[in-house]
């Protein structure tokens, strides 16, 4: 990075001054026109260009698809890079443009990550045997076909490749990467200049550029807009002219930019004005990030370090010892380990370990489709915790993000195999200090072996900032010494080579009684020993407590802010543990838990009111049925709403069987009458039905749910059979509420009795009416109220 | 035929309260509307699919092959002054309403509804997710986008929907219709984004969006 450069400008808008006719593939123009092509490179150049693009932006094998030109990709590439030295002439240098394919990979799109790689490996490839100087993969808004291309291009060809993404106003891309996340995957893989262009003006990017900079040690790249176009007069104009553009050159260079130039809207003249506002400046000085163990998601980096709290890295995603998680995966459901992503997340997990260790499946495809689905759920980065370099490679390459790879110990292949692995993924390791002779067991043997696998690593091109050092915890009960061995670990570990520590701590309660209590406390000195990312189970509470009173012991936690918070808060009953049951009458009680959905407290009440002697009808009738009624009146009101009374039917629900469990004789549901309830033929709406049915089924009705979609003649037929009192039906929309009409006409025309009652979205009073119906029910709950006023009529 | 599945991170518990008629219900735990977000996230899928087309405002026609008729006088004045159209539908598929009725079934008849209100404000974040990743594009061509708009919405029939289906490709993402216009999977949206040119210093007119749009106002989702 010793001095400044100036790319250039817009390509698009010049070509169609040029003579580029709408629709036109404008990469034809390379063989069909290249003087105009070449007056546009010589035209950046004399305004000040020392690095001109290619016109191969739309070039790759899939874009040039739309236009059935993919069987002359390498000529297209080949000629445009030959213009462009021409026009050059030794006087700037030639970067090879490669834009997006137009399409998302997988699982944002359909595109396959293996597609896209060829795709740009082919085009990348036809770039350099021309002879371009470097290649620019530009405008990308997925990270995933960045990667995709990025490994593409490095796999291709030997010439610098600069990696610029395009971000939206939000500052991120538009699958959402922040240029923080950018920085560190794409300086991890390899890019050797990252930025940034399209999109934004430069205004917009000073703030991207500025974070850009910080988080990589690679030169940094903006090719903003001439802001945003607009329509004026018929024309497409760019609001920004070349004078403004110029001086927005000085504040990007001052927030870390080294390679400048122009993307949509830009001309020649804004090339002169932005060279010539930056051609006398010295580089700022770049101050360069220290080389810190970051991890990424597709939207989020996260760092472990000495220096900040603990981070937990979940350990439930593994079906080790589990069965039921075992079975699933093998079944090829991913459900479980879904669960436990998002669960583990939300109980504090900063990390997540990924491990498909389940015998007689292919794991390669086990690990890909759990990282992809993961990834797609939770921002939080993952750890590939594997054996079989096959599985490994499968998840890295599916990782939208700088991965961690659990483990790599001094065992030849797995040195053979993880470390080139991590270094093409630019993914951080686990060393784990065994070796093929087994576990080290003194602090110095492990240092010993750790100093090897550091030393491999760097060898393979990884460097600080990529490596997190496991302490190796063995079991106490079989040795006196783990414990204190891996505690001396820890601390030889920071002094040996300040790098950030990790482990597994469970391993050291093995055949203990109260684990937990072994646990915490083996926890709480190994925080003080200098553990920084535990890989531990995200759901113990034990284990979170002694992390929070450690935070606070050890001043991570100042004045033990949080850790009083936390215990204050677990020291506050539950509300719904108050005794509120003291204080009302066994009646009152049961018809307080109804009205309140306590379904969980509610069987306990019904038992102690039939202890104290109370009838099982009068608690029916004075609790349950009274709390209905209530509930009624307050839904009327508006003071209640409809999950809240199903929350209120549901806890009915529970009281009624505890009765008929007790009482058997006694509590025979009361029996209002037969509703047979559907939803007409052609609507598959049913919720609404559901809703009436549930709260129908819950006030003593006897009910027969058709379902939805019903045809006509069934629904007449369960109502003869069943000799129903009432005919429920639900129509939700216009297009399926004719089939009241037609449900009514041929119940009456097969001589059937029962009343109908109609509701839905769609259904009104009126129509109610004019269908012939005897009620309209606007809601479930006053379905329950008319259901009872027409059984009495 | 662009497939765009956008990561639902989080569903927005604030909307899944409003479809559940919780809008008003003060003291109704967010710990359960939390949970319904949560599980609709691990059942969907979600998945939207786009294409664009050429649009004559002044005949409501769709320049597709064959070409389409838009009908509506609402919908006509929502698209005056645009010359390109996105179609497009977007879903969370079927799971997700498979435990919506396996769990009226066993009786929990509250989660069933709140992991209905959480499917239907996911299927929005979709759609919404789609929008977002369709915006820049536009923008860097001039482009300005119009609300999105549904058939049902203001005076937009729903016997389009064929159309709709046929031109935003829903079946590549197996979205279809039933024989009454409605849409399978349940958790599914239609909708048409009008283009126009953006004009320097002119901010354009947009039909009413949403809940405003819609004829139901007595609707308990309805947005105050």
């Amino acid at each position: 990075m010793s001095r400044i450069e100036i790319f250039d400008g817009a390509m698009g808008t010049m070509l169609q001054a040029g003579g580029l006719q709408p629709g036109a593939c404008p990469e034809l123009m390379n063989v069909e026109n290249p003087e105009v092509v070449k007056n546009i490179h010589r035209a950046y150049i004399e305004a000040g260009a020392t690095i001109i693009e290619t016109n191969t932006f739309g070039a790759s094998p899939l874009k040039l698809e739309h236009y059935g030109l993919t069987d002359r990709m390498a000529e297209l590439n080949k000629a445009a890079v030959t213009i462009a030295k021409e026009a050059a002439q030794g006087r700037a240098k030639v970067a090879g443009s490669m834009g997006p394919t137009g399409r998302f990979i997988e699982p944002l799109g359909d595109l396959s990550f293996d597609d896209a790689y060829t795709n740009f490996f082919d085009q990348a490839t036809a770039l350099a045997e021309a002879g371009a100087d470097f290649l620019i993969i530009e405008t990308c808004i997925d990270l995933q076909e960045m990667r995709a291309a990025l490994l593409a291009a490095k796999a291709a060809c030997d010439i610098p490749v600069i990696c610029q993404l395009s971000y939206s106003e939000d500052g991120r891309t538009v699958t959402g990467t922040d240029p923080q996340s950018a920085a560190i995957l794409l300086d991890a893989m390899g890019a050797d200049i990252i930025g940034v262009n399209c999109s934004l003006g430069p205004e917009e990017l000073v703030p991207i550029v500025k974070t850009l900079a910080e988080n990589c040690t690679c030169p940094i790249s903006v090719l903003p807009n001439a802001g945003m176009p607009y329509l004026k007069d018929g024309q497409t104009v760019f609001p920004m002219g070349p004078e403004d553009f110029g001086k927005w050159g000085v504040k990007l260079l001052e927030a870390g930019a080294s390679y400048l130039g122009g993307c949509c809207g830009t001309t020649p003249e804004h090339i002169r004005e932005l060279a010539n506002a930056v051609k006398d400046l010295p580089l700022p000085e770049r101050r360069l990030p220290a080389k810190r163990l970051w991890l990424t998601s597709r939207s989020k980096a996260v760092c472990i370090d000495r220096s900040l709290p603990t981070r937990l890295i979940g350990e439930r995603i593994n079906p080790t010892g589990r069965k039921k998680l075992a079975a699933e995966i093998k079944e090829g459901s991913l459900l479980g380990v879904k669960k436990e992503a998002v669960n583990q997340v939300k109980a504090g997990a900063h990390l997540l370990d990924v491990n498909m260790g389940v015998g007689g499946i292919d794991q390669a495809a086990a690990m890909k489709r759990a990282v992809t689905e993961i990834s797609q759920l939770t921002d939080a980065p993952l750890s590939i915790d594997t054996s079989d370099a096959k599985a490994l490679e499968a998840g890295l390459k599916a990782y939208p993000g700088r991965a961690l790879i659990n483990s790599v110990s001094y065992e030849p292949e797995r040195i053979a195999e993880f470390l080139p692995l991590a270094k093409k993924y630019g993914a951080a390791i686990l060393c784990l200090p065994i070796t093929p002779d087994g576990v080290p067991k003194t602090a110095e043997e492990r240092i010993a072996v750790m100093h090897k696998i550091i030393a491999a690593a760097k060898e393979q091109g990884l460097d600080d900032g990529d490596f997190l050092l496991d302490a190796l915890v063995m079991t106490v009960s079989a040795d006196k010494n783990a414990c204190y061995e891996v505690l001396i670990t820890l601390q030889m570990y920071r002094e040996r080579f300040g790098y950030p520590t990790t482990m597994g701590l469970s391993n050291i309660s093995f055949g203990l009684p109260n684990r937990p209590l072994i646990n915490s406390t083996f926890f709480a000195m190994c925080l003080a020993a200098g553990l920084d990312a535990p890989i531990m189970n995200p759901y113990d509470e034990a284990m979170q407590r002694a992390l929070m009173a450690s935070a606070a012991l050890l001043g991570d936690d100042p004045n033990g802010l949080a850790y009083s918070k936390n215990e204050a808060n677990l020291a506050v009953p539950k509300a719904a543990a108050t005794a509120k049951v003291t204080e009302l009458s066994p009646l009152e009680a049961i018809k307080q838990a109804v009205i309140d959905g306590e379904k969980d407290e509610i069987p306990s009440l019904v038992e102690n009111a039939l202890k104290s002697g109370l009838e099982a009808n009068t608690i029916t009738e004075q609790a349950l049925t009274a709390a209905m009624t209530d509930i009624g009146v307050d839904f009327g009101a508006g003071r209640m709403f409809l999950p809240q009374v199903l929350l209120s039917a549901e806890t009915m629900r529970s009281a009624f069987n505890k009765l008929k469990e007790l009482t058997p004789a006694n509590a025979a549901a009361p029996n209002q009458g037969t509703v047979v309830i559907a939803t007409v033929k052609g609507d598959v709406h049913d919720l609404g039905k559901n809703i009436t049915g549930a709260l129908l089924a819950n006030s003593g009705f006897k009910l027969i749910d058709l379902g939805k979609d019903v045809d006509s003649t069934e629904i007449v037929k369960a109502a003869i059979e069943n000799n129903a009192d009432i005919v429920g039906l639900c129509a939700l929309m216009t297009t399926t509420m004719v089939q009241i009409d037609k449900v009514i006409a041929d119940l009456k025309e097969a001589g059937c009795d029962a009343k109908v009652m109609v509701g839905g979205a769609a259904v009104t009073q009126d129509y109610a009416d004019s269908a012939g119906a005897d009620a309209y029910a606007p809601d479930g709950v006053k379905a329950v109220e008319l259901a009872k006023e027409l059984v009495k009529k | 035929m662009p497939i765009y599945n956008t990561p639902l991170l989080a569903i927005d518990a604030k909307e899944a309260r409003r479809y559940a008629g919780l809008q008003k219900a003060q003291d109704f735990a967010e710990e359960k509307i939390l949970a319904a977000c949560q599980d609709a996230r691990l059942l969907a899928q979600p998945c939207s699919v786009w294409e664009i087309y050429d649009y004559d405002c002044q005949s409501q026609m769709i320049q597709s092959s064959p070409p389409c008729k838009i009908q509506g006088e609402k919908i006509g004045q929502h698209l005056a002054g645009c010359e390109k159209v996105i179609l497009l539908a977007a879903t969370v598929g079927d799971d997700i309403e498979e435990d919506v009725t396996r769990r009226f079934n066993a009786g929990e008849y509250s989660m069933a509804v709140l992991l209905d209100a959480a499917a239907t404000a996911a299927v929005e974040q979709v759609a919404d997710g789609l929008e977002k990743a369709l915006a820049p594009k536009m923008a860097a061509k001039g482009f300005g986008m119009k609300w999105r708009f549904s058939p049902g919405y203001g005076d937009w029939p729903l016997e389009q929907q064929p159309e709709l289906i046929r031109l935003s490709s829903a079946a590549s993402i197996g979205v279809g219709l039933s024989s009454s216009m409605m849409l399978v999977p349940r958790k599914s949206v239609t909708a048409i984004i009008g283009l126009y040119r953006k004009q320097e210093n002119k901010e354009i007119q947009h039909a009413p969006k949403g809940c405003a749009a819609c004829s139901q106002v007595n609707c308990p989702s309805r947005k105050r």
